[in-house]
């Protein structure tokens, strides 16, 4: 009981220490949280919880506004980040789209524009096909693939956007080759895939649970370098935890993520960048934050730094790479 | 004073040009058919196209009905009076998105509706600022403070440090 | 019989006083929402969205929802008083409803609208409780080409309305394509026509243009005619609420045709705005006044508003039951959904009952709530129209440029929307049709998405067209839109030079 006591006034101080602030710099405004993607797409719904969380624990003494600017895939969110130049009070939510859209597209702005604040969590990408399709595991839905080269269809939303960069790694890597259909967004290609208009698609889990609990999808393998954690069966018995990981299954690809990133504009002060980068560092050890990267199965994971700026100079880099090959690049 | 005939040329010219912006910009990307269906320029080339071609066939049609004497082409599109009145509305609004561009909305509110209703309208001094502020204050506290939208703000906002 | 069951069980849930109270207030903000400027439902349910976030996931869509009508009351309040629609699916509402307003009968278009919507939206309900199963599964068999397929029959069926110049309509509808195409193209990832402008990125919004087009291009015409607003004369009585819903059941047809067109625009991928339009151009061709349409006629407000509120309320059931928001406000609930913890999705119905059906429950109730709600304001709202044109003309021109600024917190769109008020003026007076301009912006870049789809699905082979009987069923009854009109027109031609011809020998 002492002991507990003790450890509870231990938790106590962590928590006073953690709500006095770390940083010199304190926002004299109401904060804009900048969203690059429409109302209910993925990043939006990171960009909302993270407001939810802040808002319940107070960790930003200034209110908190969302704003959506998700035009030209999210580009028009970091150009408006680029116009507040020297602004601390807009914060932009995005994934990895903020330093691989000026790739693809011919866009007026560049990751210089940007200063990275931080990721909290990376979004997994499977391979489902149909429910009641004849594969039991990636293996042979690949070998099938390969037998019928043009005739499989690969739904995704977008077009050079991860999944299609993700289609071309897997093309790549086994020989395959698919159609690929571009929707608007992944709700889309996980109706696609559920009505069997399509053979299959590379939804991130949220994207594809709803058909999954149905057992109109099922998944084969998730493009992570470790398993998924244990979940509660979601269908068949068979929940997150248990769905191979693509190496496994005999791929020969070793991870596809996409990081959730907060970025501030250029030339903020370096305090800033620590204010806002230990605000998400808090946010990602809330209780409710785990209880969202769960539901989603999405793999937390907390980078600042240099370890965030080495994350995305290989993400980067690796991406890139397959941009070149298909011919995407525009500059 | 302008005729319909005038007015009609004008306006088809104006969509001519248009359509010859958009067919220029979708070129770009490719106007054909390949093995994957229409390629990403030609469904906004041809619609630039379609402008373009539909405009000229108003120029023809309106130049050949003239020619025969078409009596309404010859009425009047706007005369002196209407002009004035359209004017009377439209310059003030153009300032006011003149002002609202340089010294915010909530600004340009104010002097557009003090503006409108003290010297277009004839209204004393007292209900045109009652009435300009009122409205002012609607849209700020509904805007600002209930709904958190921000409209854009110049100067006179930072200095009062709203 | 087991659906009935379960919607009883529904009401249990639903009837509280904690959640009428809830729809009362839901409603009332949805109206403030809908008619302020800039605002519109998607922005008022977001808004919302942080307050619900305590809730139990009942209560929060139940106050999200009746937001949501009551939001969509508001817009066809604007569009009937200002002609200014608030949302896309409200502006076939303004092709009548503005002009009866203009003419002192704003409390009988206003009573019209809101009656025809109440009555839209129960045709919605009734069909999801009776058809929840079928109807999902029906939906899962749409891909790209039966999108395609059911643009197309919106557009067939209003291109042959008439009445304009042939050249023009052309020149109209090709500009409203060609702004859609302006942006992100995303089945082939290309910026299109921006010339490198940073702001035209994100497209040009299709609000900015009817904020121009019917709002600001209006006013200059109302002006130059020296017109003021004729509700100045017209008393407002509230007893010419109840007088109006007396005329309604004389118009039994419209309704139950409207009310089919918006059933099934809702359940196939056509969503409100398709079902409005065409809603109305059906009224309009099958009508024995078609001349009377565009001037003030009653069953022009009526059918929009019952297609728009049928669609709208039958679309909620493939959001829920396939995940698949059908407008902005959908899918701004839908990431409510997730946050509270549901997955919206074909299981939602088996792991959530007390939720879906509580749900649905809640629209029978909240859309009569609504619809008592908003009689009640029209006696206010048609009062508006009698302030002084100075004093409310300027107000609506700064009503106008609030809300084309607050769509995208772009200065440029404010420089766009006093651009689109001029084209809107020039285009009015000399006789361009505005309507397939807007039709155009709204859902052409989701036809040519959805065309270049099924070309991808082909490999570039129009055979995909008819290649199931779903798909050619669709196409055939557009083709037949089509050409039936200029079938009959070209007969009615034939027809009158055998007469001129007979009458000269």
């Amino acid at each position: 009981m002492k002991h507990f006591c003790i450890a509870a006034g231990a938790a106590l101080a962590s928590v006073i220490a953690a709500v006095v602030p770390a940083a010199a710099w304190q926002p004299t405004k109401s904060v804009e949280f900048v969203v690059t993607s429409g109302p209910g797409g993925g990043t939006d719904n990171f960009a909302r919880i993270v407001q939810s969380i802040i808002a319940k624990h107070k960790l930003i003494e200034q209110p908190v506004v969302v704003l959506n600017k998700g035009g030209g895939s999210g580009a028009e969110g970091y150009i408006y980040g680029k116009g507040a130049k020297g602004d601390a009070h807009k914060v932009v939510f995005g994934t990895n789209n903020a330093y691989l859209l000026p790739y693809v597209a011919k866009l007026g702005y560049k990751l210089s524009d940007l200063t990275p604040v931080s990721a909290l969590a990376l979004d997994e990408f499977l391979i489902w096909v149909k429910g009641d399709a004849p594969f039991s595991d990636a293996k042979a839905y690949i070998e099938a693939a390969k037998a019928k080269p043009g005739s499989f269809k690969m739904a995704g939303s977008q077009s050079k956007d991860t999944d299609q960069t993700l289609t071309a790694m897997i093309q790549e890597a086994t020989g395959a080759k698919w159609i690929y259909v571009p929707f608007q967004g992944g709700g889309a290609a996980a109706t696609q895939l559920a009505g069997g208009h399509v053979d299959s698609n590379t939804n991130n889990p949220n994207e594809n649970i709803g058909q999954w609990k149905a057992g109109q999808v099922k998944p084969l393998c998730v493009f992570s370098p470790v398993r998924l954690a244990k979940s509660d069966p979601i269908h068949d018995g068979k929940g997150w935890g248990d769905i191979p990981t693509c190496k496994e299954a005999g791929l020969p690809l070793e991870a596809f993520q996409m990081p959730r990133t907060v970025w501030l504009p250029a030339e903020v002060p370096a305090d800033a960048v620590a204010y806002y980068a230990d605000v998400m560092e808090k946010v990602s050890k809330t209780p409710e934050w785990a209880e969202f990267i769960a539901r989603t199965a999405q793999t937390a994971r907390f980078m600042k730094g240099k370890e965030l700026t080495e994350f995305v100079a290989k993400d980067e880099a690796a991406n890139a790479k397959v941009f070149k090959n298909e011919g995407w690049v525009v500059n | 004073m302008i005729s319909r005939f005038q007015a009609e040329i004008a306006t088809a010219l104006a969509t001519l040009a248009f359509g010859f912006v958009i067919v220029n910009g979708a070129r770009e990307f490719g106007i054909g058919w390949d093995s994957s269906g229409p390629q990403p320029g030609a469904f906004p080339f041809y619609c630039g196209l379609l402008i373009a071609l539909a405009s000229l066939g108003t120029i023809a049609t309106t130049v050949g009905r003239r020619m025969g004497g078409s009596a309404a082409l010859a009425r009047v599109f706007l005369d002196k009076e209407q002009g004035k009145r359209v004017l009377s509305f439209f310059l003030p609004m153009l300032a006011f998105v003149v002002l609202s561009v340089t010294l915010g909305m909530y600004v340009a509110m104010l002097l557009y509706l003090v503006f409108a209703m003290r010297f277009q309208g004839r209204y004393g001094w007292l209900p045109s600022l009652a009435t300009a502020f009122g409205t002012v204050a609607f849209f700020y506290f509904g805007l600002e403070k209930f709904a958190q939208v921000g409209l854009l703000k110049g100067p006179v906002e930072a200095t009062l440090g709203l | 019989m087991e659906n009935f069951a379960s919607l009883l069980h529904g009401f249990e849930v639903a009837l509280t006083a904690h959640h009428i109270a809830l729809m009362f207030a839901g409603v009332l903000l949805g109206i403030l929402v809908g008619v302020l400027p800039g605002l519109g439902a998607p922005n008022g349910v977001s808004l919302m969205l942080p307050l619900t976030f305590a809730m139990d996931p009942v209560s929060a869509i139940i106050l999200l929802t009746s937001l949501y009508w009551g939001a969509l009351f508001g817009g066809s309040t604007t569009s009937i008083l200002f002609n200014i629609p608030g949302e896309p699916s409200s502006v076939a509402t303004t092709f009548d409803g503005h002009p009866m307003a203009k003419q002192g009968r704003a409390t009988e278009a206003l009573s019209f609208a809101f009656l025809s919507a109440g009555i839209g939206a129960m045709a919605g309900v009734i069909l999801i409780t009776l058809l929840s199963g079928w109807v999902a599964r029906f939906a899962l068999k749409f891909s790209s080409p039966e999108y395609f397929a059911v643009y197309f029959m919106t557009f067939a069926s209003f291109v042959g309305l008439g009445g304009a110049s042939p050249l023009k309509t052309i020149v109209s509808m090709a500009m409203g394509f060609a702004f859609a195409s302006i942006g992100m193209d995303s089945v082939s990832g290309n910026v299109r026509l921006t010339y490198e402008f940073d702001v035209l990125l994100a497209g040009v919004s299709f609000l900015i243009a009817v904020i121009g087009l019917f709002g600001l291009g209006e006013l200059l015409q109302t002006m130059e005619e020296g017109l003021r607003f004729d509700g100045v004369k017209a008393k407002v009585r509230p007893r010419d609420v109840l007088a109006t819903a007396l005329k309604l059941p004389r118009y039994w047809l419209a309704l139950l045709r409207s009310s089919i067109i918006g059933i099934w625009m809702g359940i196939t991928p056509g969503g409100p705005t398709a079902a409005s339009f065409m809603s109305y151009a059906m009224a309009k061709r099958s009508s024995r006044n078609p001349e009377k349409f565009g001037k003030g006629e009653p069953e022009g407000v009526i059918s929009p508003e019952t297609a728009d509120h049928a669609a709208g309320s039958a679309a909620m059931l493939p959001m829920l039951a396939l995940g698949i928001p059908g407008s902005a406000t959908a899918a701004v609930m839908m990431g409510g959904l997730m946050i509270w913890g549901l997955n919206p999705g074909p299981m939602l119905f088996v792991e959530r009952p007390d939720f879906v059906w509580g749900l649905i429950a809640s629209m029978y109730l909240g859309n009569v709530v609504a619809v008592i709600v908003v009689l009640a304001t029209v006696p206010l709202f048609a009062s508006i129209l009698r302030i002084p044109f100075s004093i409310i003309g300027p107000v609506i021109v700064v009503v106008c440029f609030i809300g084309a600024y607050t769509v995208g917190n772009k200065q440029f769109d404010i420089w766009l929307a006093l651009a689109f008020g001029i084209v809107g003026y020039l285009f009015k007076k000399l006789d361009y049709p505005i309507a397939p301009l807007v039709l155009a912006m709204v859902i052409g870049d989701k036809a040519e998405d959805a065309f270049r789809q099924s070309m991808i699905f082909s490999q570039g082979s129009l055979s995909i067209f008819w290649s199931n009987p779903l798909v050619a069923s669709l196409m055939a009854i557009g083709l037949a839109l089509l050409l039936f009109p200029l079938i009959g027109s070209t007969r009615r031609g034939i027809r009158k030079l055998v007469t001129a011809r007979a009458a000269k020998a």
